[in-house]
């Protein structure tokens, strides 16, 4: 049942913003049960993917289908069975925890009973229980963030797009998170994961694929990139991948700056 | 960065901070620093306003100036009862100041920012501290001169030098008392109550303004009438407790030459209680400091049963969908601070203005007079806020928590704005709507019951040609406040006097016997039609 496996499949995507292209041509297929890392430096159209797969950006060239839907086709059903958590953590924030959990569950198709039930479950196990009802814009980042990561899994959806889903939370929420994750995927589930952290990415994905100036330049399991690269580290194999070699000739220069000069006052 | 003029008429006086300990030269850098910012924020009264190039605060003087003028006639119209006279002019100074200072420089006096940008920095907390309380009276300098300049010109001829330099020492007292009780109360707040609540107080506060400034306008015009009015003063306990009394015994004391006891007592006040209230300020600080660490810790929960809005989202909406939206705009119109002030006061102008036009007709006729004729009509400029309303709907503080609605599955995104509205409609107009419906029958008598009833269905009819004039998105509360001035202020203009329409509309079918009832029929029609075409959705449940 190959079909049934493949859980999404981009086909030559390309995006444009103006005259600049954000996204090159890129291709990737996703199977059941996958954790994919998907890295790249800053602006290599890592957000741009994940937000055409949501459908949040329309006017792209090329295929994409998920759950071997064409997301073009203007149904918007697929997107019941997807999670997602954005990069900021940017919602409705005067409103409270409940209400924007429940809304969103709402929205997912859910009963907004079962959604309130569910939504303080899980609030409970964050320790959040007592912030229930206060508006999110008290929130610090972290509890945003959890708030976020509860609001995209309320639905139990198959295909969950985490953008940088750990930033503001403590140790301890990263290793519920990082176990959750694992979890989740043993059961069949697919996270689609980026992060500019590359010691969590190497340790949560069963894949990597990194993008670069719009182009995947490098698709495969850890170890594979290990062999290829001859680099003991993803940090390491990322600076090789993306040309990026004078990291200590630049911090030399900046801390000449910082030293330099007198001030003449 | 500018330079201020400000700022180097303030390095005159640096020996008296050197002297005083503090780090003149910091200081001054931070005050350069906000004032920088302050030139690019709009204050409350402007909100009206489209954006503009330039320090807006200093192009909004001119507004306190046009404020000013309202209390000349207490200057001129007093034969010398400063007690009457100067009690109202401190009053009304009182309420520009203390609201002013609430709902535009709340922000300086609670910036959180200041912690973690300044107190980090080898400065020390007096100099934060007094940069902070210089920063906001130059402002209120500021704002008291382009006040007072005129009715202190006007002072100065009709009641003479020693009035005015009376006037002059007073207004500098009130000056630092309202700055000062201000941030007291504030502090009191934070004391016993969580961030929120303060943020919520200041909210209303600054509805409040807007409100009470044109309420203040339509009532001053109408003081002419009292102003000259010949009363005499007696004392009574519970005026220790007004200060703009205080200041006005105080013209009284030194003026008239009042010296008995009560003068005295409330002359006293108004020189001790501002310097007191300093005192207590200063040594209050440092844990006033400690208390805004609230604004950034969460709030207190306070759970909503919300059983009535699921109610009235049964009984409006058609669909899932319809009613999740409808709840959810409910919620939004409920808590987000920047759309209550903007709307509410309209809601507030929606109510007050049909009363307005009757009290002014009542200066020429009898109430039993105006009940029988066709002055209800009136109730019709409370619609002309609808347009106001709907199209500050497709804004919000947090617009890019959009995102959620194009990532997932709604079925039929019409809904959205259909419930939107309809939440609109049930939780802000027609509540105005029925007090004022009350008062009304209260004046017109159970008569213009049908006639109430047409104007409820106008404004409906009203809200949906607004939508689908307006040309909004596919979902509300998606844009950033920026834009909200940017476009469509004529167009919403245009539509607002739509409102006439339907008085014409109304006016014609009440000149034939039961042609109202026709009205009613032909509105219910409309309205039955008109949203099923703006908004064509399945009715039931969509899976």
């Amino acid at each position: 049942m190959s079909m049934e496996n493949k859980v999404l499949s981009l086909r030559n995507v390309t995006m444009r913003y103006g005259v600049k292209t954000v996204l090159n041509g890129v291709n990737l297929e996703v199977e059941r049960g996958q954790i994919i890392g998907y890295i790249g430096p800053n602006g290599a159209g890592k957000s741009t993917t994940v937000k055409i797969m949501l459908g949040l950006i329309k006017n792209y060239k090329g295929q994409v289908e998920i759950f071997g839907q064409d997301i073009a086709s203007g149904d918007p059903s697929y997107k019941k069975r997807i999670g997602y958590v954005p990069e900021q953590a940017e919602l409705y924030d005067n409103l409270t925890a409940m209400e924007y959990l429940a809304f969103t569950g709402e929205l997912y198709g859910l009963n907004r009973k079962f959604a309130e039930e569910k939504a303080q479950k899980l609030m409970e196990e964050f320790d959040l229980g007592h912030v229930l009802h206060s508006r999110i814009s008290s929130f610090s980042k972290g509890m945003k963030q959890k708030v976020l990561i509860i609001s995209s899994l309320l639905h139990n959806p198959d295909l969950l797009f985490f953008d940088e889903p750990l930033s503001g939370l403590d140790a301890n929420s990263m290793m519920v998170i990082r176990e959750m994750l694992a979890q989740l995927a043993a059961q069949g589930k697919t996270i689609f994961y980026s992060s500019h952290i590359m010691d969590i990415v190497e340790k949560i994905s069963n894949r990597i694929v990194l993008l670069v100036n719009g182009v995947v330049v490098a698709d495969g399991s850890f170890e594979e990139l290990q062999e290829k690269s001859e680099e003991g580290s993803l940090s390491g194999i990322f600076n090789q991948l993306t040309g990026f070699t004078d990291h200590a000739s630049r911090a030399a220069r900046f801390i000449s700056i910082v030293e330099g000069g007198t001030d003449n006052e | 960065m500018n330079e201020f003029r400000t700022l180097s008429f303030l390095s005159r006086f640096k020996w008296l901070f050197v002297k005083a300990g503090i780090d003149y030269s910091a200081m001054e850098t931070i005050l350069r620093m906000k004032l920088t910012m302050d030139g690019r924020r709009t204050p409350t009264i402007f909100t009206g306003q489209k954006k503009k190039e330039g320090n807006q605060f200093l192009k909004s003087l001119w507004i306190y100036g046009l404020y000013g003028l309202m209390i000349i006639p207490f200057m001129l119209f007093g034969d010398g009862h400063y007690i009457f006279q100067m009690s109202i002019v401190f009053g009304i100074i009182m309420f520009i100041l203390a609201t002013t200072m609430v709902s535009d420089f709340s922000t300086v006096l609670l910036d959180i920012r200041d912690k973690t940008v300044l107190q980090t920095k080898p400065a020390s907390s007096r100099t934060v501290n007094t940069a902070k309380l210089i920063h906001i009276l130059i402002y209120m300098f500021f704002i008291t001169g382009s006040f007072i300049a005129i009715p202190l010109v006007i002072g100065l001829f009709n009641n003479g030098i020693v009035f005015t330099f009376v006037f002059l020492a007073a207004l500098i007292l009130t000056m630092f008392f309202v700055v000062v009780f201000t941030s007291l109360m504030y502090f009191a707040v934070l004391r016993f109550f969580d961030g929120e609540r303060l943020k919520d107080m200041i909210n209303y506060v600054q509805i409040i303004l807007s409100i009470g400034v044109i309420i203040g306008y339509q009532i001053v015009i109408r003081a002419f009438n009292f102003a000259d009015l010949e009363l005499a003063y007696t004392f009574n306990w519970w005026h220790v407790f007004l200060p703009p009394m205080w200041f006005g015994a105080a013209f009284e004391l030194l003026l008239n030459q009042d010296f008995a006891t009560p003068s005295i007592l409330l002359s006293a006040l108004a020189l001790v209680i501002p310097i007191i209230s300093i005192y207590i300020y200063v040594k209050l600080m440092p844990s006033f400091e400690r208390n805004m660490d609230k604004l950034m810790s969460e709030s207190k929960s306070r759970k909503r049963s919300g059983r009535l809005m699921d109610f009235w989202a049964k009984v409006c909406c058609r669909n899932r969908e319809e009613r999740m939206f409808f709840r959810f705009a409910s919620l939004m119109m409920k808590q987000e601070r920047n759309f209550k002030l903007r709307v509410y006061p309209a809601l507030g102008f929606a109510f007050i203005f049909p009363f307005i036009f009757i009290f002014t007709e009542l200066q020429m006729r009898t109430l039993e007079d105006i009940s029988t004729g066709s002055m209800f009509l009136l109730i019709y400029f409370g619609n002309m806020m609808i347009p106001t309303i709907i199209h500050t709907l497709q804004f919000s503080d947090s617009y890019k928590g959009s995102w959620l609605f194009m990532a997932s599955p709604i079925q039929q995104p019409e809904s959205a704005y259909s419930g939107t509205l309809k939440a609109f409609l049930v939780k802000l107009y027609v509540p105005v709507f029925l007090l004022l419906s009350i008062a009304f029958i209260a004046i017109f008598s159970t008569r213009i019951l049908p006639d109430l009833f047409a104007v409820l269905l106008g404004a409906i009819l009203h809200t949906l040609i607004t939508y689908k004039w307006m040309d909004a998105g596919e979902f509300p509360f998606t844009q950033s406040f920026e834009f909200a001035q940017s476009e469509g202020s004529a167009k919403m203009f245009l539509i607002s006097l739509g409102a006439g329409i339907f008085v014409i509309a109304h006016l014609i079918a009440n000149a034939v016997v039961g042609g109202i009832y026709v009205y009613i029929v032909l509105l219910l029609i409309a309205i039955f039609i008109g949203w099923r075409r703006v908004f064509p959705m399945q009715s039931g449940e969509v899976r």
